[in-house]
Parts: C-alpha cells; structure tokens; sequence
C-alpha cells in the first residue's frame, strides 16, 4: 500500500532547514557540565546556558545513528522495528482507572500495574508492552523502575523499558532487563526532553548513560502547539525535530551508530481548556512526524490511540479511530495508546480490549489489497457465470475470504432481533467481559523465584540510592 | 472400516469439497454399504457440523453453501442405488421455495433451498420473481407442506403478505405452512402477516421447517 503523504518532500525539506536553523541560531538550553564538554569537543559551541549544534554535526549524526532497533521478550520473540510492519505498545504512564460498568474512576494500584501486564499479555494486537499504570503512593524519582519491576513478572512479550528521567535509573532498568535475559542492546528506553529546546541536567545525565550502555532509546518530545510549540504544525514539527536531533547529537558523539528509535508526541492545545491532545490535528502531527523521521531512514514511533473523552462513548470512537489511522497511513512503525482515555491520565481494561480490536482494523487497512491474476478472478467470474450465479459456494471465495476480511470479534454485525436476544449488548459490554474474562483466567508463565528476589533486590538497592539522594 | 469411511464422508462434507463426497458415495456402492447408512451416518454428520459451527458463528456462509453442494452431489450419487433397493431416504417434508414477484435475488433462497435438500426435504425452488398463483398453484401440484418465500427488498417484502391472504382465501392453510426469509424480514413482519415461520439464515431455516412438520429434533 502507498502511504500516505500529508506533507511534500519538498516541505520536508523546508522543516528540516528550519530544525538545522533552530539548532544552530537558537540553541538548545543545556547546563549538565558533563555532556556539555563532549558537545563543545565535538564542535558545538556554548553562550550562557544555551549550547549551539553546527548543521554538518547534525547531519553527520543522522548519517551515523543505527536506525533499526531490535526489542526481545522473555518468551525469546524479537521484533525489528522498521522491518515494515506495525507495532501497537499501550499507553505509558495513566493515573486512573477507569470502569464502565459502574461509570466511576478510580486511583492505580499496585495491582493495576500487574494486571495490566497480564491482560495486554494476553491481546494479539498489543506486540510490545511498556508500563501502563503509575500508582500515585510510589515516589515520583522511583515510578519507572517500580512500573518496570511489575510488570516484568505479568508478559512475556517484549516488554518495553521505562521512560528514563534519571542517569541513576539507566542502570536499575538495565540490570533488572538482564534478570530475565534481556541484554542491553535489546532494550529500549525512553527519554522526553523538555519542550521548548530544553535539557534538564539529570535527563541529560541519563542520555549518557544509555549512550555508554548501548542501549537504544526512543527520544519523545512533547510539545503542545500554542504553548510549549508555535501554534502552527509546520513551525512545532520543527522544533520537535530539533528536540530530538539535539539529543540524537549526544548520544552518536558518545556511542557512533547506537540506534535510535525516532518518535515524536506532537499535541495541540486546546486553548479553552489549556488541555491537549485529542482533536484530529494530532493525527496529522503523527503522520508528518512519520514522513520527517522517514525522510531520515527512522522508523517511527507516534501516538495512535488518543482521546479527551472520559467514558467509552463515540467521542473516544472517533478521535482515537481517526488520530491512529492517520500516523498508520502515513506508514507509521510503531503506534501508542492501547488502553488510553482522557488525554492519556486515564486508563480501563475494557478500553485495552476495545484497541486490540481496533489495531486489528488499522492491520488489515495497512495491508491494502493485492491486484493479481489470481486475485482479478477472471476465472471466479466466468465460472459463476456460466454456474450459479453467484460467488458464494466457490472455491476462490473461501481461499480469500479470511485474508481479504478482517473479521472482528466485538464490533456489531448483526440484525436487531440477534441483539436483542444477545440483552442489547454493546460493543463497550462486550469489550469489559472479554477484559474480565481474560483477567479471571489468563496465566502468564512466572518467572523463577530467584529472578522475582533479584528484581526486589534491584528495587531497593535503587530505593535507598533514592533515599540518600532525597 | 466403514467407521472410518463415515468419518471421511462427514470431513468431505465439512471441507466442502464434492468431488471428494462424490468419489466417497462411489466407494461406498462398491463396498455394498446401504446407501440410507451412507446418508445418515457419513454425510448428515458433517452437514450437522458446519451447520452447529455456523450457528456458533464459526463458520462462514460460503462454506455453508460449499458444504449444501457436496451434500447434494453425494445424495445424487445414492439416489439410483436406493432405487434399486426400492427404498428412499425419509422425506421429511416437500417444500415449495420462490422468491416473490417483482423480486430477482435468490442467493438467501437457493440456499435455504440446499440446506433443506441436505437436511432430508424434497426441494421444489421455482427460481425468482414469482406470482402467488405459481407459487400456490405448484404447493397444490407436488402437495406441499411448506412454502417458503424470500424477499431482499423492503418493496417487495409486501407481496409475502399477499401470498398469505391468498392461501387464506383459498381455505389451504393450515394445511400449507408459510415460512418467510429475507434480509429486510424481521420477526415483527413475520408476526404482522400471520406468516408460520421465520429465520434469519439458512441453518434456522431448517430448523423451523423441521418444527413446521411435526420432525422438530429432540
């Protein structure tokens, strides 16, 4: 399937001017001592708390930067990331939980934190799976490693690692990946630089450790056009890119080829609420965000799943329907958002099932439809013809009928009457069984209880660093 | 020995495939097997199953349709040799199926037609666009039990109605049951012209005309 281009290659080129111009005139604001000197050795120049990237060391980092990134599980399954095909990943980081069958929110727990493992374990369409819940009772400098070191136990899918604020974090995350088998060069991490063109020491602290670790990392800038990004999308797609060019820079002068996963979280404001992220600009935004980060030999990760809404209603529908069709045109890598709600400080079971269903849909629409000899059926169309008249009892029908059709599990697809006698189910009534279901009755192979000692082992080693730093 | 043939009877049946179901009743003649055990413990069996599994939602119309002509071209097969034996497989009853006037499409209709053949009914399917005279005038023929009536189009689905007074008229029901189908049909429209029954695909059909002459299954 072509995909689809909402930007010329020539406005490509016209953002990337702009991203080298950013970068080089404007600067990025960066004070960590460290990273600053290997920065300035490698050409870059510093005035005040601003350092300046020359355009020949961006590109040259670019050119230099591994662009395929390889992510394992503990079942031993491995994807490739830019092989072509799709990838779903769940949200990252929701507050609450949601319930539908009573309509109420309430705060994660622990428990949310595993079960949440465990039922995107169990859904086809999820491929990797990073940690979901953030349990407010834990310390804001811990909840990485503590949603890491929970989840682990509850998939065997690859399982994506934190997003890192903390140089001290890299290393907690790395040695609890190697207690499942997961060495440093199949792991991924995720860093969010301040949006606009801002470094904070610690995270650029983090940078250099996961460049020292060879680690490959997924750089995720935020920016909301109107606030932290010009309100334009062109002028945001820019400085989102500078974002991430300029800690690409770091980690390839400290790591030559280290791949990096390119990924962008471009939002808009919505300016009577100061809220942002599910109008349909942010498709937009996505599928740009996939031309550029191709346009470099990238894959690509962007949001897919996205909504304001609260409740699993026709909003929710729409918004993330259309905000991850659009990024999955444009031949996006990998999509987030399984299982979100509420700009993404939500999140339900039930919406987790309802996106495996729906990543199911956004598969079958990428792969388009092949035009062959065998698949024009002249010969299907003669045959009826010349038999009965119709397609249905033909061998050619069954031979395509499940490739060409993605059938669906939830949605509806029945007369009123077959509804009715279902107790007028809905695809969200549906949805909630079938997470409940799974919850009740899906077993993740556990882990040894040596390597379950040794990640609390890991945690609170981490812990009381945390605590001497506090 | 014959244990295993029925299994591959029922498979042949199942997998659609009626050149297999053919060459299967073939060796069964050769093997002196009775044809009504042929029907009844190979090929109705894996009838039953695609039946079961598309109820379930687990197997698709078109292997439904696949499975109804490998059933047929099987039973033809038989026919000649129960002939011979002077016996015939049980007639469950004679239906006479149309779409109604005015209306061309027939798919829903041949195939509640092959389904019902499968299943042991003496199919009488006069085509498509069909008056109420031809309909009731061919029941009268053959002495029917049922009638069956499709109709695709929510214009023509009235004329289901009409066939229905028409019988009424002529004292011929209860006598002749009156099944309907169709995709605008509802239970609501099947209530509303007094019709005797109505399923919303081929596999209820069966059923329903099973019911209609007293051979409900258990």
């Amino acid at each position: 399937m072509r995909p689809l281009n909402v930007i010329s290659k020539d406005e490509i080129q016209s953002i990337h001017e702009t991203t080298l111009r950013i970068l080089s005139e404007i600067g990025f604001v960066w004070t960590h001592k460290e990273s600053l000197r290997i920065l300035q050795e490698a050409g870059c120049k510093v005035n005040g708390k601003r350092v300046y990237f020359p355009p020949s060391l961006v590109e040259e980092s670019i050119a230099r930067s591994g662009k395929r990134a390889t992510i394992k599980g503990r079942n031993g399954d491995s994807f490739t990331l830019g092989d072509g095909g799709l990838f779903f990943h769940n949200l990252g980081g929701a507050r609450d939980v949601y319930d539908p069958r009573t309509n109420s929110r309430r705060a994660a727990r622990e428990s949310d934190v595993k079960d949440a493992a465990r039922l995107l374990d169990a859904l086809e369409y999820c491929h990797t799976v990073t940690p979901f819940f953030t349990p407010q009772d834990v310390p804001g400098e811990l909840m990485s490693l503590f949603m890491y070191r929970h989840m682990i136990p509850g998939t065997t899918k690859p399982l994506q690692g934190p997003g890192i604020q903390y140089g001290y974090e890299v290393k907690y995350a790395l040695e609890m990946a190697a207690v499942i088998g997961t060495p440093a060069s199949e792991l991924i991490l995720s860093l969010s630089p301040v949006s606009p063109l801002t470094i904070p020491d610690h995270e650029a602290e983090a940078v250099v450790e996961m460049a020292k670790a060879g680690v490959a990392f997924s750089t995720l800038p935020c920016p909301t056009a109107g606030a932290t990004s010009p309100m334009t999308i062109a002028g945001s797609l820019a400085q989102q890119n500078a974002e991430t060019l300029a800690v690409l820079v770091l980690a390839q002068i400290i790591n030559p080829g280290l791949p990096i996963i390119y990924c962008g979280r471009l939002g808009m404001l919505e300016p009577r609420t100061g809220l942002i992220w599910g109008g349909l600009e942010l498709g937009l935004c996505s599928a740009a965000t996939v031309q550029l980060g191709h346009s470099y030999g990238y894959s690509v990760n962007v949001y897919g799943f996205s909504t304001n809404a609260h409740t699993l209603d026709a909003q929710n529908g729409f918004e993330r329907g259309l905000n991850a069709v659009l990024p999955a045109l444009a031949g996006a890598d990998e999509l987030s958002g399984i299982g979100e709600m509420e700009a993404g400080v939500m999140g339900s079971y039930a919406q987790m099932v309802l996106d495996n269903e729906l990543a199911g849909h956004i598969l079958r629409l990428r792969q388009g439809f092949d035009v062959n000899e065998e698949t024009l059926a002249f010969e299907g169309i003669l045959k009826a013809m010349d038999g009965t008249r119709n397609f249905l009892g033909q061998k050619h029908t069954m031979k395509h009928l499940r490739t060409e059709l993605h059938l669906t599990t939830l949605a509806e697809r029945n007369t009123w009457e077959a509804w009715e006698k279902n107790e007028r189910k809905g695809i969200v009534e549906r949805a909630a069984e079938q997470a409940g279901q799974i919850l009740k009755e899906h077993v993740v192979p556990p882990l040894e209880p040596q390597q379950d000692t040794e990640l609390d082992r890991i945690m609170a080693a981490a812990e009381m660093e945390h605590a001497r730093k506090g | 020995m014959s244990e295993e043939l029925y299994k591959e009877m029922a498979q042949s049946i199942i997998e659609g495939d009626s050149d297999k179901s053919v060459e299967l009743a073939k060796k069964s003649i050769e093997l002196q097997m009775h044809p009504l055990d042929t029907i009844t413990k190979g090929f109705v069996v894996g009838v039953n199953y695609i039946g079961d599994q598309f109820g379930k939602g687990e197997a698709f119309l078109p292997e439904l349709v696949m499975a109804g002509e490998a059933m047929k071209a099987a039973v033809a097969t038989l026919e000649p040799e129960l002939m011979k034996l002077g016996e015939s497989r049980e007639v469950m009853g004679r239906v006479v199926l149309a779409t109604v006037e005015g209306d061309i499409h027939e798919i829903g209709k041949t195939l509640v037609g092959t389904m019902l053949s499968a299943s042991g009914f003496e199919v009488y399917d006069l085509g498509v666009d069909q008056p109420a005279e031809k309909i009731i005038g061919k029941a009268l023929e053959v002495d029917a039990h049922i009638i069956g009536m499709s109709a695709l189009l929510t214009t023509t689905m009235v004329r289901q109605r009409e066939v229905i007074e028409e019988l009424d008229k002529e004292g011929l029901r209860p006598r002749i049951k009156v099944m309907v189908g169709g995709a605008p049909i509802t239970k609501d429209w099947f209530q509303k012209i007094k019709a005797d029954g109505y399923s919303e695909d081929a596999i209820g059909a069966v059923k329903i005309a099973k019911q209609l002459v007293g051979k409900a299954d258990a």
